[in-house]
């Protein structure tokens, strides 16, 4: 298939050479060009499911078609499989042009069969990617070994500007995604009355538990891709990731609180995973045993801060009565209370 | 879209889970059960995006601390007028105000929106503000409500004209539900008219003031 682009490039290039002084107007022969392929590439998707995996999608590759299109009347004509298509496609398919680029609003892939967006792709060369850390570490390496697996090119890995900070953002989203998916299953389970209601402090304890053991695979690596995660440029994208892992941990506790207490049990399990995922990091103990030591005596500090809260509240508010009681008393016995 | 799918799935499953107490209403106010207070159905459609869930969010942040700061002003009123003669009145429209508190911190916990970071800054500056126009005698106190409730009318106009023009079909219950609180609010600020508001000495200096103050509120509660 590049093979075939290429040559026809190169005949291309040689038709426009020669044929300068009659070019017409650009635009439609252009759009022309571009629909014809995105025809092409359709039908031949659909045509031939087992088809070489090497065809790179239409998005990417019209984009490189785009850049290269001189024009030339007969230039139409030279992408073999599209022949019948160019002329049949002008009327139609004027709605395809403003979706070529990344659209952000829709993942779902329903824009036409088999189109995926940049955004879908990048995933997946991602997810790809993920497998060849523990050999490359959280670095473009990585990525370009995950993208000749989906078959591309290693260059495909200049697709990410922010190289390895794509991928560690990617695996952390990835993460927080599977985690709500498990406590949203066990919330249903709750509620159709399939398991007990846990206590907070062994939900929240379970919760951090199961997200640090994704971490597990890729435990040798972790600290460099902390270290990814801490720089500046990547802060803005790491603390949002973090901040929604611990809104989902605390929505699925039961938190419903719309006081300053929310902000208050979020910053605490913050600080609870963060120091815990820490100690994960330097842990050696036979399937990281003191690690969850560690959480569970973390978790059990701040239950026990929380009730020494309350406790000093109810102690301050028996106190503010006390001390009424006493001052009506006082005013009684002084007679400041009574008429005269 | 995996966002969108949760959204979803919380709407159809929170209900049962969280226990949704009905028993702080108090039962001096009636209202029939048409009214958006007594339905337990969610008021705000699925989100769609992020801009979406971000402006409701923002808009449902700010109208939280609003009746959070009415609530604590009305606590400060009758802090000092809770025995006068005008008490029972302050205390009826305290009442109203508890409930839309109520209501505003269901929504938020379903919706998981984040209340305002400054809420104990409303708590305090709320309570004063009742208490040092009380000071001036019910005629302060009736002007700051005036005040009040004028800034928040004109506030929840504002939503409900930012709502109609977004799209009035999706967002109808919170249509219905904004614009019922509007109507206690200018409720509340008629009251607060027929009660001699604009007898106390510096009545206009005085409702600038206060409105002014509601509009930094308002500004600040919507970011932060």
């Amino acid at each position: 298939m590049a093979a075939l682009i290429r040559s026809l490039r190169a005949v291309r290039s040689l038709r426009g050479l020669g044929s300068v002084v009659s070019q017409t107007c650009p635009a439609p022969q252009y759009n022309g060009l571009r629909r014809g392929f995105h025809r092409a590439a359709l039908l031949r998707l659909a045509d031939d499911p087992k088809s070489d995996p090497t065809v790179p999608p239409p998005s990417h590759h019209e984009h490189y078609r785009a850049q290269e299109s001189r024009e030339g009347s007969s230039s139409s004509s030279s992408s073999s499989s599209s022949t019948g298509q160019a002329s049949a496609s002008d009327p139609g398919t004027q709605h395809e042009d403003p979706q070529l680029n990344t659209s952000y609003q829709d993942q779902s892939g329903e824009q036409a069969e088999d189109y995926e967006t940049e955004e879908q792709l990048q995933t997946r060369i991602l997810t790809a990617a993920l497998e060849f850390v523990p050999q490359h570490g959280w670095t473009v390496d990585a990525i370009a070994a995950g993208a000749e697996t989906v078959g591309l090119s290693a260059a495909s890995a200049g697709m990410f500007d922010n190289g390895a900070g794509d991928l560690v953002l990617h695996f952390v989203g990835q993460c927080n995604v599977q985690l709500a998916d498990i406590l949203a299953e066990q919330h249903n389970k709750v509620q159709l009355g399939q398991a007990e209601k846990k206590k907070t402090a062994e939900f929240l304890r379970d919760a951090v538990e199961t997200r640090l053991r994704m971490l597990i695979p890729y435990i040798d690596t972790w600290p460099q891709a902390m270290s990814v995660l801490l720089l500046p440029h990547n802060i803005p994208d790491s603390l949002k990731h973090l901040s929604t892992l611990v809104d989902d941990i605390w929505y699925y506790a039961g938190d419903r609180s719309t006081d300053l207490n929310w902000y208050t049990r979020r910053a605490a399990l913050t600080g609870i995973y963060n120091t815990t995922e820490l100690v994960m990091v330097q842990d050696s103990s036979p399937d990281f045993e003191d690690t969850w030591a560690f959480l569970d005596n973390r978790i059990q500090d701040v239950v026990n801060m929380a009730n020494t809260a309350k406790q000093v509240q109810l102690t301050g508010e028996a106190v503010v009565q006390g001390l009424m009681g006493a001052a009506v008393t006082l005013k009684n016995i002084s007679g400041v209370n009574q008429r005269r | 879209m995996q966002r969108a799918t949760h959204c979803v799935f919380r709407h159809g499953s929170v209900r049962a889970f969280y226990p949704l107490s009905a028993g702080n209403v108090p039962a001096a106010i009636n209202r029939g059960n048409s009214s958006l207070l007594c339905r337990k159905y969610t008021v705000l459609p699925p989100p769609r995006d992020k801009e979406e869930k971000a402006m409701l969010d923002s808009m449902l942040r700010v109208d939280h601390a609003g009746e959070y700061g009415a609530n604590r002003i009305y606590a400060g009123q009758m802090a000092v007028l809770g025995r006068t003669q005008s008490g029972p009145l302050i205390q009826n429209m305290w009442d109203q105000e508890k409930m839309h508190l109520q209501k505003f911190n269901e929504i938020l916990g379903e919706n998981r929106v984040r209340p305002t970071l400054l809420l104990p800054l409303w708590n305090v500056a709320g309570f004063l503000l009742g208490a040092s126009t009380a000071l001036l005698g019910k005629e302060g106190a009736m002007a700051c409500t005036v005040a009040v409730e004028e800034s928040i009318s004109e506030h929840y106009n504002s939503q409900i004209r930012a709502l109609m023009e977004a799209d009035p079909e999706r967002y109808t219950e919170l249509l219905q539900l904004i614009k019922e609180f509007r109507d206690d609010e200018l409720e509340h600020h008629d009251t607060g008219l027929e009660h001699d508001a604009e007898s106390v000495p510096g009545y206009l200096l005085l409702k600038t003031v206060i409105q002014a103050g509601c509009k930094a509120a308002i500004y600040m509660s919507q970011r932060i």
